[in-house]
């Protein structure tokens, strides 16, 4: 079903013909600062985007990306800094003359009008003829498989059509830039698997300069070029999907993207830190304290089931091709650990196991305090 | 043998229901019977012909149509604005709209009476600024429902982002949006305005319920007559107001359009 969907809108897009647009839009976000009452909502956020790119905002809720897209959109104004498309300061342009798509988390067509005619109604404010626009209209919802339910009014629509239909709203007017406000969030896990891979795929068809906000990492590391994670309000880091979950900038970045163990260590004079009985390089910022937690991913760590070892296995997760082992390290430090599954049957529960730390530079952070 | 049970099984109405249903129609209808007795069949010809009927009842059509006018053009830029920009002050306009309820029209009348000028006071539609403030509490409220059901900041958003000013979004997307909610606050001014008795009767502006009353005095089966036929017209003008409201709301999704549930039935998602 899913590559079907993904592919109709492949065909369908390349069928417009207007893949690729020379160039596309570059958006520049300069310094933004956006301050509510004593909160700092953005904080000196610069970010770029590359023409035809898909950059994903990815944060926890109220770390400003939201306020950063809606300042793109003009229904914010910045307190401070400047976004600019292709060059131009966008600060005078009224949202309306911005030339952006915008789909939004809650449900935003227009209740009176039929799904065509919420398709058209940016050509009309374009003021499009009558039959012109309603043929494009209509090869917009085919273009994300609705053309049979043009005549149906929104209420008549599922959410995950709703949204369908409010992507195609919003690429009917050939945007220069694409806002994604967490659109997929009101829909359930399956429609939202389905609609993720149809917005990636028109997108990179269209090849529409977009940005993307949401709050849920998987669906940023799948969908977007790259991924700015954000933390009240300022980025903490922007790569490549891969570039983030494997080398984290920061301890913020590490926990947030992705599972990550903590394990507590101690740092040595030399950029080294000392845990589970093996010293090894350090990289990224250096807390203070000489006392930290060693951040590792449940893939990282090496096991071995032996007799007094330093931990003892506590469950075992089937998840495939691999197995989650959960582990109680002296101390009671619960941690993590994924092993491929064919080597996973004598981890079983009760289980003795060493676990150690491999020779890779990694991250650290100041301890947490023990949950009391 | 599978057993086939209808989706929808219609389910018998407890007697209880009848019994609620018979007592409350006879309440609302014996001294409707009683009135129409007393009054006979004749003196509806005579109603007509009796004076001061045709002026007075065309006040208080006028008085309706100029009180729905002003209260429409306040209220909903008032409440639109109010939604968008200032949410906090939903909450204080909520509380100064239903003042009208808590003073009396006595009160709010001989005060107006007081301090208007000479010139307002000897216009009918002196009556018509106050019956705004009467309606308001109903009006508002209806308003306020309407919009809530809306979602109007991302609609307007929505439309905004698609290039439209904001004339058009009012014209093209919120005002079709509030329909239903308009209705109810046309009808609840409407038939406040058709039976408002006291302050009519207190600035000497002979309203047609005034003219009842008066009338009272001097035919007794004629005002009542006449007192049935208003009571039937309201009636039947509040039904077509609600049933082709409905209609309409019938089509976009909406909920049917009565006197005090105005809220549209949220869109729902879902896969």
């Amino acid at each position: 079903m899913t590559t079907n969907t993904a592919r109709d809108a492949a065909t369908a897009a390349s069928g417009l013909g207007q893949a690729g647009r020379g160039g596309g839009t570059s958006v520049l976000l300069q310094d933004l600062t956006r301050v509510f009452g004593s909160t700092r909502a953005l904080d000196g956020l610069s970010i770029e985007i590359a023409p035809g790119e898909l950059l994903a905002l990815l944060g926890p809720s109220g770390c400003g990306k939201t306020t950063a897209l809606r300042i793109v959109a003009g229904f914010e104004t910045a307190d401070a800094g400047t976004v600019l498309v292709d060059g131009k300061d966008m600060s005078s342009v009224p949202a309306s003359r911005r030339d952006m798509g915008m789909v939004f988390q809650s449900y935003s067509l227009f209740p009176n009008m039929p799904a065509l005619d919420n398709v058209a109604f940016g050509l009309r404010m374009r003021k499009m003829g009558g039959s012109e626009r309603r043929k494009r209209a209509a090869e917009l919802l085919d273009m994300v498989g609705l053309a049979p339910q043009a005549r149906q009014y929104p209420h008549q629509l599922s959410g995950g059509q709703q949204q369908r239909v409010a992507l195609a709203r919003a690429l009917a007017v050939e945007p220069r830039v694409l806002l994604l406000d967490e659109p997929l969030s009101a829909l359930d896990a399956k429609v939202r698997l389905q609609l993720r891979e149809q917005i990636r795929t028109l997108q990179q068809r269209l090849g529409t300069t977009t940005l993307f906000v949401t709050h849920d990492q998987e669906e940023a590391l799948s969908m977007a070029d790259r991924v700015g994670v954000m933390s009240k309000g300022k980025q903490e880091q922007i790569a490549a999907p891969d570039e983030l979950y494997e080398h984290p900038a920061t301890a913020f970045v590490a926990e947030f993207v992705g599972v990550m163990n903590r394990i507590p260590g101690e740092l040595q004079g030399s950029g080294s830190v000392t845990a589970l009985g093996s010293t090894v390089p350090v990289r990224g910022p250096v807390p203070a304290d000489t006392e930290v937690d060693v951040l590792v991913r449940p893939e990282g760590p090496t096991m071995q089931v032996v007799e007094n070892g330093n931990g003892i296995v506590t469950t075992r997760t089937f998840l495939g091709s691999v197995t989650r082992v959960g582990v109680l390290l002296d101390g009671d430090v619960a941690v993590q650990v994924d092993k491929p599954s064919s080597e996973a049957a004598a981890l079983a529960p009760g289980a003795s196991v060493s676990l150690s730390l491999p020779g890779q530079p990694v991250l650290v952070a100041s301890r947490r305090p023990a949950p009391s | 043998m599978a057993a086939v049970t209808s989706p929808r099984r219609r389910e018998p109405l407890p007697i209880w229901r009848w019994v609620i249903l018979l007592l409350a129609g006879a309440f609302f209808l014996i001294p409707l019977l009683v009135a129409f007795r007393f009054a006979g069949i004749k003196s509806f010809g005579s109603v007509l012909s009796q004076s001061g009927f045709t002026s007075s009842l065309s006040l208080s059509l006028r008085l309706a149509v100029v009180t729905t006018l002003i209260t429409v053009i306040l209220m909903l830029p008032t409440a639109v604005y109010v939604h968008l920009r200032l949410p906090k002050v939903r909450r204080v306009l909520e509380g100064i709209t239903i003042l009208p309820i808590v003073i009396p029209p006595v009160v709010l009348i001989v005060g107006v009476l007081q301090i208007a000028p000479g010139s307002l006071k000897s216009t009918p539609y002196l009556l018509a600024l106050e019956y705004v403030i009467l309606a308001m509490p109903f009006a508002y409220r209806a308003i306020d429902a309407g919009l809530r059901a809306l979602d109007l900041k991302t609609v307007v958003e929505a439309a905004s982002s698609l290039g439209a000013g904001w004339v058009t979004t009012l014209w093209r997307v919120v005002l079709p949006n509030l329909a239903t909610a308009l209705l109810s606050a046309v009808v609840l001014t409407v038939a406040l305005v058709l039976g408002e008795y006291t302050m009519a009767s207190l600035a000497l502006f002979q309203t047609f319920p005034v003219w009842i009353y008066v009338n009272s005095q001097t035919s007794g089966q004629v005002s009542v007559a006449a007192s049935l036929l208003s009571r039937f017209v309201t009636w039947v003008l509040l039904m077509a107001i609600t049933v082709l409201g409905t209609r309409q709301q019938r089509r976009i999704g909406g909920g049917a359009v009565n006197l005090f549930t105005v809220a549209r039935q949220e869109t729902r998602g879902g896969a």
